[in-house]
């Protein structure tokens, strides 16, 4: 019935398993491994008509892994949220995989690439589908250690450079979130999210505790901050996003740093702020005592420094990733500003708000950094460089390129019809609304930033005169053709934004409409001796 | 909502210029450069169609984001015609010109379709009625004159000219869209719903401006739309991108600086007015707008460029649209409208006729040309008609709408008295540089002929018929006033003024004060400009001497300054070291979690009662002394070991805790990592190097940190329920039954929780294939 629900976990990690199978037949493990992600595309699709698009949806819908009820054994739940996140990187999944059919194309490399793409996957499905906590830490695992593998693809020194500090942080960042499982576990006896959500809700009648969920929670903050790559846990992202392969890199900006953002919305809004300490937390800005009250000013802190630290870097970048490295940076504290608002917010309306805005900036994001990555593939392919002193001219050798990048960068901007445009509005309307000067400032100088560092890219790389390695350069047309398809895509999203704001704001509900989720999940109620379904 | 007989042309004037940029690419396969004919043509099936509206009024609207009610909406209204006449009436002239003064160039396909989608974005701004559709046009006026601005790419000039425009013009088109949601926040309280419909909140301006006042957002909402329409009209200090932009192609200057670009934020404030008329409206807008003017004619004066005086020029009539008004009389909205009109008129004209002088003679350095009225007679009648209408001569036309400005300012200051004096004084002083330097575009003509010009020839018909035309259209409005107030400008006035004024332009018959002002600014012009070159010098050598005055020195030390923050702040922050990154990342979780319990106010144990058994206590004394003895090895190897101390007293704690499977587990796991190390470090020196003390301070304190912070989570967390949990006594419960095992850890493992496990595995296959990977990748050699 709901099988649906497990129904892209199992489709990519059978991809994966066959590209592994056919390792050394490439050409048939090529064609196994696109048709697993248009398999993959087509799971998550039926998913997310079922969850959400469909004129009647079914809402949250659960799957007891073996059979086993919840809280006992492992559930997942696909809800709008999840379906939005799944949609976002199926999106972005699709177009880099196909693009890296002519982009990683030397046999000893396309080998292990392939199944890794789909082990990665694997985990980012995994991660946004469960709906238990220790289960969460091992699909991050799972998409960490493909992710790692493809830092270090290249194997040269800058690459066994940049993955020892990806690794090296990330197995900082694993050992809190196993003390952040084990901590949750024993304060509230489960790891079922919508078990632990409705304990924190009724600590009394489970004889818990609530007051140290404040700083168990906060430990996750510093998970899930560390995989969204926000200040200061940022340090990997540009050596990482460098070196990469591009396609990869599309997908590590475009899906991976969102699981950050997806599992601070969902284990914040949808569980921690179920638990409402009986005293007002002492910070500024915020009033009430639940851990939201204490995640809104640590992660706006952290957002506004992101912005800065990002857009100041990619002003400063020489080359083509280097630029959109540091953008990805300033682009989450983006998208965190409204989240952060959001938990700030003591109306339920302006709370979904905050969230809403952060899910159509990240769907923005997911769009716009996945072309630019893949136009900086292209150009490394076409012109053999995308150092920016070394390129020049290139719109007027490749138009097509150009306009490419151009929709791209106005899209980082927030250019209106553009998909990027709604991001920007809801995230002025979330700061005017909550009234935050400070937030409308940053928003402010960090699109001035952005501004400034596409437009520099822009004269530098695709302005001027053309520089003998770009004048002999030539577009791969199925590059071009991946490239097109998500130019349209971006421009398609702006302007029937309809839709897209329908299934934002579905998914916004389902972040932070607690009793719905409890309902969906229906965990047994030992304890209180409650009846369950 | 009514939805007018006027709805499909109108809707088909705006979206036929987008429709034609997007077929750019296919037209020119077709008809190669005569793509500019079939501009012109689409400019002028839209001028017509917006013609045929002319006296109407009306709403349409088709639905864009029913969800957030944001609609395509479109208005017809007089103040809107007259904005969108304009543009699409220069702009069949402008395509015209650029079929010819273009001709050969690279890139005109790029160039036509920017173009056209101007044009088509113009149009936008004039009729849109919804604030996201109106914001929507005005971006991408931005985005279009972006490219316009660097077509000639290969020059740093135009490049450097491109980006400022676009960081000045988009950075104040956020303010404005902040301002936006501040008039909708007010809305709410207006109408009881919000609304972004611009003609439901012009209809209730009364209503607006009390729930502006109401929430305090009034001096807010008009700041930031302020900011906007300032950037975008060139109003002081952001006038400055203008004279840089002229590094476009110059029927791009014709059409973006005298009828479209730079007039939208002066079209904007027309249409705000009525929700903001008030004593900050004018205290802001006539100071910003005469200041503008001041500034814009003195620095004309300093040019040496054509284009140069002709984009000063341009700022400080655009400074007059928005002091007149900012005037809350009807005088000043029949300046901002009538100036608006008057305005594109000349100056489209002064810019054609500067390109035809550029195109002929070879040069555009005012010093190297002159006394060119022999040599192109007919464009000397053209530019003395425009030139005259912009020093404000009668009865040419640009006299009468700034004889209104210095009524408006006139009557303010003897109305309020005091420093209101300032803004009639203000307005004579700027216009005393306006005859100034329109008598110096003059004597381009009427001089004498420099003996270095060399040849210069007659411009094709092509090249002479636009400005032509619109001199003539000048030269008769001038003639007639009435003419133009009743065709279209009336209707503008109407739209913009609270109440319907009477307005009709005429020359005047008896010295009134604002007819003195005149005279003076004549008189005091005209007799000053036999020692121009003393002032222009002077005005160059003040600028020069004080670099700080100059907007533009600021944009150079704000976008130099970035970018040396960035290389200043990077490398210490992005330091390359991971001991710098573990640093942070460990210290600000340690501080975000200690934070977060002393933020609850968490209570610790208060007894600490030592229950342990003697044996488990001698064994985490050992673990101890291994932890410590680490930190203070020697050598690699000492280290490892003193680690591996520590890790085997673990195994032991759990044998002792009754966990044997766990306690196998770290055996295991301990022997391994201890033969991976050794291994390892037979590749590396033997001994540390020297260390430094305070890093090791530092270093001592942040692990003393994150112990805290894991020691603390461990007694905080570990009082959970009493007694066995749920779960547990249903796993045990279950495993033999359900799970048909005995171990019920296993059963957990390969049952219970067994997609656990599934994730675990394939981490183990990625390990081995990244082991894989590396020894491939490093034997094939280079990535591509």
């Amino acid at each position: 019935m709901s099988t649906f629900v497990v129904a892209p976990i199992l489709t990519a990690l059978f991809t994966a398993v066959t590209a592994l199978l056919l390792h050394r037949r490439t050409r048939l493990q090529t064609a196994a491994s696109l048709a697993g992600t248009v398999a993959y595309a087509a799971a998550v699709g039926v998913l997310a008509w079922r969850v959400a698009l469909a004129p009647d949806p079914v809402g949250a819908t659960t799957y007891q892994v073996g059979g086993w009820p919840a809280p006992f054994g492992i559930t997942l739940v696909a809800d709008a949220l999840a379906a939005f996140m799944l949609v976002m990187v199926a999106t972005v999944g699709v177009a880099s995989l196909v693009f890296s059919t002519r982009y990683v194309e030397a046999p000893e490399e396309k080998r292990f690439y392939h199944p890794l793409f789909h082990f990665l996957l694997v985990g980012v499905s995994g991660a946004f589908l469960t709906g238990d906590v220790f289960n969460l830490f091992v699909w991050f695992e799972v998409m960490l250690m493909a992710s790692y593998v493809f830092v270090v693809f290249y194997g040269g020194p800058q690459h066994t450079r940049a993955a020892l500090r990806y690794v090296a942080l990330n197995l900082v960042g694993s050992a809190l979130m196993l003390l952040a499982v084990g901590g949750l576990y024993a304060t509230t006896g489960t790891l079922n999210m919508a078990d632990m959500s409705r304990r924190l809700a009724e600590p009394a009648a489970y004889g818990i505790s609530v007051e140290p969920v404040v700083g168990l929670s906060a430990l996750l903050l510093s998970v899930f901050a560390l995989k969204a790559g926000l200040v200061p846990f940022q340090f990997w992202v540009p050596s990482a996003y460098r070196a990469a392969p591009l396609p990869v890199t599309a997908m590590l900006a475009g899906a991976t740093k969102k699981v950050g953002i997806y599992a601070l919305v969902r284990l914040y809004f949808t569980v921690f702020a179920a638990a409402e300490l009986p005293v007002s937390l002492p910070l500024p800005g915020v009033d009430g005592g639940s851990p939201l009250a204490f995640f809104a000013p640590a992660l706006f802190l952290m957002a506004v420094a992101s912005v800065v630290v990002g857009g100041f870097g990619a002003v400063d970048a020489d080359s083509f990733e280097g630029v959109l490295a540091y953008s990805s940076i300033g682009q989450i504290g983006f998208i965190a500003i409204p989240v952060a608002i959001g938990a700030a917010a003591s109306s339920p309306a302006l709370r979904r708000l905050g969230v809403l805005a952060g899910l159509v900036y990240a769907l923005n994001h997911a769009l716009a950094k996945g072309t630019l990555f893949l136009t900086a593939a292209a150009t490394r392919s076409a012109v053999g460089t995308s150092r920016l002193e070394d390129l020049g001219g290139l719109a007027s050798r490749s138009p097509l390129l150009g306009s490419v990048f151009l929709v791209g960068a106005l899209a980082l901007v927030g250019i209106p019809p553009l998909s990027g445009f709604f991001g920007k509005f809801l995230a002025f309307d979330v700061a005017v609304r909550a009234e935050a000067a400070v937030a409308v400032a940053v928003l402010l100088l960090g699109t001035g930033l952005t501004i400034a560092y596409t437009t520099r890219a822009w004269n530098r790389a695709f302005w001027g005169q053309q520089s003998a390695a770009v004048g002999a350069a030539d577009v791969d047309p199925v590059q071009a053709a991946v490239l097109v398809g998500l130019a349209l895509t971006i421009v398609a999203v702006g302007v029937g934004f309809d839709p897209v704001y329908e299934f934002a704001e579905a998914a916004a509900r389902a972040a932070t409409d607690r009793g719905a989720y409890v309902d969906a999940v229906d965990p047994a109620d030992v304890e209180t001796g409650g009846e369950s379904a | 909502m009514s939805l007018t007989s006027g709805a499909i042309p109108v809707l088909v004037a705006v979206a036929l210029p987008f429709l034609a940029a997007a077929l750019v690419p296919l037209l020119w396969r077709v008809l190669g450069e005569r793509t500019g004919y079939a501009g012109a043509g689409v400019a002028l099936v839209s001028f017509s169609l917006l013609a045929g509206e002319l006296g109407r009024e009306g709403t349409v609207a088709v639905p864009w984001i029913p969800s957030l009610d944001v609609a395509l909406r479109f208005h017809v209204d007089g103040w809107g015609l007259l904005f969108a006449l304009l543009a699409s009436g220069i702009g069949v002239l402008v395509f015209l010109y650029s079929a010819t003064y273009m001709h050969g160039e690279r890139g005109l396909r790029r160039y036509y379709g920017s173009l056209l989608a101007f044009m088509g974005a113009i149009l936008g701004v004039a009729l849109a009625a919804d604030l996201v559709a109106l914001f929507l046009f005005w971006e991408l006026t931005s985005v279009a004159s972006f490219l316009l601005i660097g077509h000639h790419d290969g020059d740093a000039e135009s490049r450097y000219a491109a980006r400022m425009a676009m960081v000045v013009t988009v950075v104040g088109g956020l303010f404005l869209l902040v301002g936006f949601l501040l008039l909708v926040v007010a809305s709410g309280r207006a109408f009881g719903t919000e609304t972004f419909d611009l003609t439901a909140m012009l209809a209730n301006a009364d209503a607006m401006r009390a729930a502006l006042r109401e929430t305090g957002l009034f001096l807010p909402a008009l700041a930031f739309v302020a900011v906007g329409a300032a950037s975008k009209s060139a109003q002081v200090p952001l006038h400055f991108w203008l004279p840089n932009a002229m590094a476009a192609p110059t029927p791009v200057s014709a059409f973006l600086h005298s009828a479209t670009m730079v007039k939208v934020g002066v079209y904007l404030l027309g249409r705000l007015r009525p929700l903001f008329l008030g004593v900050e409206w004018t205290l802001l807008l006539v100071t910003l707008g005469l200041a503008t003017m001041v500034v814009g004619a003195v620095l004309a004066v300093a040019s040496t460029d054509i284009k140069e005086l002709l984009a000063y020029s341009t700022a400080s009539h655009l400074g007059l649209m928005v002091a007149g008004f900012g005037f809350a009389s009807a005088a000043g909205a029949e300046t901002g409208a009538f100036h608006l009109f008057n305005h594109a008129l000349f100056k489209a004209a002064l810019f054609l006729v500067a390109g035809i002088v550029a195109h002929e003679a070879g040069t555009r350095r005012l010093d190297e040309l002159g006394g060119l009225r022999r040599d192109l007679p007919f464009t000397a009648v053209v530019a003395g008609v425009a030139a005259l209408s912009m020093a404000g001569v009668p009865p040419f036309n640009g006299f009468y709408s700034k004889e209104y400005l210095f009524k408006a300012a006139y009557e303010a200051a003897s109305a309020a008295g005091g420093l209101w004096w300032l803004y009639p004084t203000a307005a004579v002083v700027a216009s005393i540089f306006t005859v100034l330097y329109s008598a110096r575009f003059l004597a381009l003509f009427f001089g004498d002929r420099p003996e270095a010009l060399g040849e210069v020839h007659r411009p094709p018909a092509t090249m002479l018929a636009p400005p032509a035309l619109l001199a003539a259209v000048a030269f008769v409005v001038g003639l007639a006033p009435g003419l133009a107030v009743d065709v279209a400008v009336g209707a503008a006035i109407d739209a913009t003024a609270v109440g319907a004024p009477e307005f009709d332009p005429h020359l005047p018959t008896e010295l009134s004060p604002p007819v003195a002002m005149s005279v003076v600014s004549l008189g005091v012009g005209a007799s000053t400009y036999p020692v121009y070159g003393r002032v222009h010098r002077a005005i160059r050598r003040a600028r020069a001497s004080a670099p700080a005055l100059r907007p533009n020195w600021w944009y150079d030390r704000t976008l130099g300054g970035i970018d040396r923050v960035g290389a200043e702040l990077l490398p210490r922050i992005q330091t390359g070291l991971l001991r710098t990154y573990a640093a942070w990342a460990l210290g600000a979780a340690a501080a975000l979690v200690v934070a977060g319990y002393v933020a609850a106010g968490v209570a610790l144990p208060t007894e600490v009662g030592v229950d342990a058994p003697p044996a488990t206590l001698v064994v985490l004394a050992v673990a101890l002394v291994g932890a410590v003895a680490m930190t203070r090895a020697p050598s690699h190897v000492v280290g490892v070991l003193a680690l591996s101390l520590l890790g085997f007293m673990v195994a032991v704690f759990y044998t002792l805790a009754s966990a044997p499977d766990l306690a196998l587990t770290q055996l295991v796991v301990e022997t391994l990592s201890l033969l991976v190390f050794l291994l390892v470090l037979e590749k590396l020196p033997e001994y540390y190097g020297e260390l430094d003390r305070r890093l090791a301070l530092r270093d001592a304190v942040l692990s003393l940190g994150v112990g805290a912070a894991v020691f603390l989570t461990v007694l905080v967390s570990t009082r959970g329920p009493d007694g066995e949990t749920a779960l547990a006594r249903y796993f045990v419960e279950k495993a033999v039954p359900e799970g048909g095992g005995t171990n019920v850890v296993n059963v957990i493992l390969v049952d219970f929780r067994a997609f656990d496990t599934l994730g675990e595995v394939a981490v183990i296959v990625m390990a081995a294939l990244s082991v894989l990977t590396l020894l491939t990748m490093r034997r094939r050699g280079e990535s591509p």
